[in-house]
């Protein structure tokens, strides 16, 4: 018998039947989700209400770069899923290989995307200034939206890297991996918007 | 408190399907954005793709398939809600431009 089954008891049992450390991480992704939200509904608007947007994305190199980026991002939550699989059945150093793989694939990732931004930024686009002679809001909402969605990426990388050590150590459980595996994949999930309508819609 | 440590999921054959699932969705929204279609068209179409691909994480990368429905529908009618709101406001906030004093 657990406390929550005492009749007037202090404590009850979650209606959503799972760990507050995954409810919090769900609210934070719906706040998260809203934000990004928030931030594409203005790009979008802007996109569309701005007669001079300039479209700077050739296929070769970028639109190949953004799609290998793609499917890394994906490649890497298939790891995670991997990583949490084993250490729900307490495989630790199958748990370790996976949630290694992950931050490998994540580095590679914002590896590839500060390479593309390096290079845009020495053709001359930054946040206030467009070389191709258009709207300058292009680049504003090009490294607004990459740079926050990198900077979720790179956030997800450390908290794998820390979560792997704990659990690696014993210090943490299981729940912890999966926590930030939905963290993960909510970092993956964004990128299945800013791809097709940041770079898709922007072809040159 | 005996709430579930975590839930029962899917096999990783599964996961390794709805991975390559996702892969094929990402290659045609590439292939529709060089079809000669009208930008909202495009806009429609990608949008459409993108939901398809979230939902399909959400469901199955994210375990939403297999937690308690109470879950879904405390998380995410409220956010498609917000969504909505701001569809709404957005466009609706560039009529501010027009309702301003004129300057003295």
């Amino acid at each position: 018998m657990t406390a929550g089954d005492v009749h007037g008891a202090a404590m009850e049992p979650s209606p959503f039947l799972i760990q507050s450390k995954k409810l919090t991480v769900w609210l934070f992704i719906v706040a998260d989700a809203a934000t990004f939200g928030a931030i594409l509904f203005g790009y979008g608007y802007l996109r569309f209400g701005s007669p001079n947007w300039t479209r700077p994305f050739a296929f070769s190199p970028s639109i190949i770069n953004a799609f290998v980026m793609t499917v890394i991002l994906l490649t890497s939550s298939l790891t995670m899923l991997g990583g949490v699989a084993a250490a729900r059945e307490g495989r630790r150093a199958d748990a370790m290989k996976w949630l290694g793989a992950t931050v490998l694939l994540g580095i590679l990732f914002a590896t590839l995307h500060l390479r593309e931004w390096s290079t845009m930024l020495h053709e001359g686009w930054s946040l206030s200034a467009n070389p191709m002679g258009g709207s300058v809001l292009v680049g504003a909402t090009f490294f607004s939206i990459t740079g926050l969605h990198l900077l979720h990426v790179i956030c997800g990388v450390i908290a794998i890297v820390v979560i792997a050590i704990g659990f690696g150590t014993g210090k943490l459980t299981a729940g912890h991996v999966e926590t930030t595996g939905l963290y993960w994949h909510f970092v993956d999930l964004v990128w299945m918007f800013v791809f097709p309508l940041v770079y898709l819609l922007n072809l040159r | 408190m005996t709430t579930a440590e975590s839930s029962a999921g899917p096999t990783f054959r599964m996961y390794v399907a709805v991975w390559l699932g996702m892969i094929a969705i990402a290659a045609v929204e590439a292939w529709l954005a060089y079809m000669h279609v009208s930008p909202h068209m495009l806009l429609a179409a990608l949008l459409v793709l993108a939901v398809v691909e979230a939902g399909v994480a959400l469901r199955y990368f994210m375990h939403l398939k297999y937690e308690v429905p109470l879950l879904f529908w405390t998380l995410i009618p409220a956010l498609v809600f917000a969504f909505v709101m701001m569809n709404q406001f957005w466009a609706d906030s560039a009529r501010m431009n027009s309702l301003r004093f004129p300057v003295p």
